[in-house]
């Protein structure tokens, strides 16, 4: 009897030390990053390495700031992704709306067809989408990838809400339809406040994917100037990786801490706003 | 009488109007302009001089087999097998381990594990291009140079570039899964393991005729959205082997950075065109193979 305690407890060890080693390794990238950016000395390579900076120095940081247009990438960052999430909700919500609450003519082919366009990666039309609007003068401009990054988001916001609009009970319109609401009104003070998850999620979405997308930004943007955040820490990377590794490190924790933040704080509405949702493939 | 009854037949396609626009703009026009492109000779000399070629850029990507299509939807078949098994077989060990009843810290290591999804994707990869597996000053070298091994390259021949991108992966796709495994392995009603200990079932008996048929409808869905983005997974071996102007000498390519090379690397729209269309049929086929149901729990 005893004897099977202590084999319980020992296994109860392994598998915490187990734990701890896993996650350890799975932090190892970010540590090491973490480390190497407020590290003061160069001595980066050499074997005397640890995770634990000798000196600590904020330099590195400094350097993003003053060597970088951090400031603007950001604040380009976030006009574009402001902009793409205002667009895709105000688009979205009435036709997801509609999708879920009306019947209408090719309501279910236009439902099937986006489902298949869902599985499309943009990535493969961007040349297409490059040649289309260049005569527009949409090349190199904000309006531009704005469009792009609401086009791409569209699909999954029509049906990640559209799926939640489908789990609200019709019977609370009804009886507002009966007390004389209009379908603005309702929409308004009924399906928005209750389908406020999903709202969230598919906004934070859209924000994260915004955030996070290099490939249309460095295809797209010609200038270092309209660069967002990822476009500018890609050409940081691509061009003077070697000699400024640790601005690099620096760079990339801050550009991550805003998104980190986000998902933890999201992260409790997932499951309801997004599961929900149905959307599939 | 008849104005209101107008209105509600229209409203629908005006309020739909805006996305649809959107869609049709960003996502169905593009993939028409994109078959239109395949059917022609356009690359950077012919800009606006291109002719018809009719289905020649598609019999080269299907038939010429030095064209790299094959090798590469090959290489592609190869890297979804892969990261599938590995992450199927190392999400279910974790959960199970994450769902032993005595383990104290459990929401510590979940939270934990769940931070590689958290990170930007892209900055993660970058992060272990540099930190990691780069020649001079990344942790793996720095580690090897104890042991008198200098400069290994790990990005630059085929083998150890897919297994680095598949160690990757696995890395940005694993809390996904385990989140995915734990919840399935949680749902399971423990009184059928107890029962089944009672009838004298050892442990492979218990897995293969309880854990494994209840899990199975769970996790479904979340493995075929992984199989769907493994198989298109661009970032990883874009970002670690083939950035413009810094190709690490690893030539392994999927379909999608084929695709991507050939439209802005050598600028053969004809055939990239091609590939983009192959590629979509491709995925058409697959989602509707897989059976993919459209869940539509419309009220009306």
């Amino acid at each position: 009897m005893k004897n099977r305690r202590l084999k319980k407890k020992i296994g109860l060890l392994a598998l915490n030390l187990f734990f701890v080693v896993v996650c350890f390794v799975t932090l190892i990238p970010v540590l090491y990053a973490f480390s190497v950016s407020l590290n003061e000395q160069n001595s980066l390579v050499g074997s005397t390495f640890s995770f634990i900076p000798k000196t600590l120095t904020l330099e590195h940081y400094k350097r993003v700031f003053t060597d970088e247009p951090i400031v603007l990438w950001f604040t380009n960052s976030v006009i574009l992704a402001v902009a793409s999430v205002t667009v895709s909700l105000s688009v979205a919500v009435p036709s997801a709306y509609v999708f879920s609450r009306k019947e209408f003519a090719g309501r279910k082919t236009i439902l099937k067809i986006l489902m298949l366009l869902y599985s499309f990666p943009s990535i493969l039309s961007m040349f297409a989408i490059y040649k289309l609007m260049s005569p527009f003068g949409l090349v190199d401009s904000r309006i531009g990838l704005v469009i792009i990054y609401s086009g791409t988001m569209a699909v999954f916001g029509l049906w990640n809400l559209k799926g939640y609009f489908d789990t609200i009970p019709y019977d609370i319109e009804e009886a507002a339809m009966i007390d004389g609401a209009n379908g603005f009104q309702i929409v308004k003070l009924i399906v928005l406040p209750l389908a406020k998850p999903s709202v969230i999620v598919t906004a934070m979405m859209v924000l994260i994917y915004v955030w996070n997308e290099y490939i249309f930004a460095i295809t797209f943007l010609t200038g270092a100037k309209k660069y967002t955040l990822a476009a500018g820490l890609y050409g940081l990377q691509a061009t003077e990786m070697s000699g400024s590794w640790p601005v690099f490190a620096a760079a990339s924790l801050m550009i991550s801490l805003p998104v980190l933040i986000i998902f933890f704080l999201v992260q409790k509405h997932m499951q309801s706003g997004l599961s929900a949702g149905g959307v599939k493939g | 009488m008849s104005k209101p009854r107008i209105n509600q037949k229209i409203m629908p396609y005006i309020l739909s109007a805006p996305s649809l626009l959107l869609i049709s703009l960003i996502i169905v026009f593009p993939i028409l302009y994109t078959f239109y492109i395949s059917l022609t000779n356009m690359n950077v000399y012919n800009w606006f001089t291109f002719t018809f070629v009719g289905l020649r850029n598609y019999s080269r990507a299907l038939f010429v087999f030095d064209a790299g299509f094959i090798t590469a939807m090959g290489t592609t078949v190869v890297w979804t097998v892969v990261n599938m098994v590995l992450q199927l077989s190392i999400a279910f060990i974790m959960a199970s381990f994450l769902g032993v009843k005595q383990l104290r810290f459990r929401k510590v290591y979940k939270t934990i594990l769940m931070f590689p999804w958290a990170m930007p994707g892209y900055v993660s990869i970058l992060l272990w291009k540099t930190g990691i597996f780069n020649v001079q000053f990344g942790l793996l070298n720095q580690w090897l140079s104890r042991f008198g091994i200098e400069g290994f390259m790990w990005l630059s021949n085929n083998v150890s570039a897919f297994v680095s991108s598949v160690i990757v992966n696995l890395w940005l796709a694993l809390p996904f899964m385990i989140m995915i495994m734990d919840g399935a392995l949680q749902s399971i009603d423990k009184s059928y393991y107890e029962s089944a200990q009672l009838d004298g079932a050892n442990w492979l008996d218990q897995m293969w005729h309880i854990t494994m048929p209840s899990i199975k409808s769970i996790i479904g869905p979340a493995v075929i959205i992984t199989v769907f983005t493994t198989f298109k997974q661009f970032d990883v071996i874009y970002l670690l082997t083939q950035q413009a102007g810094g190709k690490t000498g690893a030539n392994i390519h999927t379909i999608l950075t084929y695709a991507y090379e050939n439209a802005f690397i050598t600028n053969n729209y004809g055939y990239s065109s091609a590939i983009s269309i192959l590629i979509f049929l491709f995925l058409i086929a697959f989602s509707l193979l897989t059976r993919v149901k459209l869940r539509d729990n419309s009220k009306i």
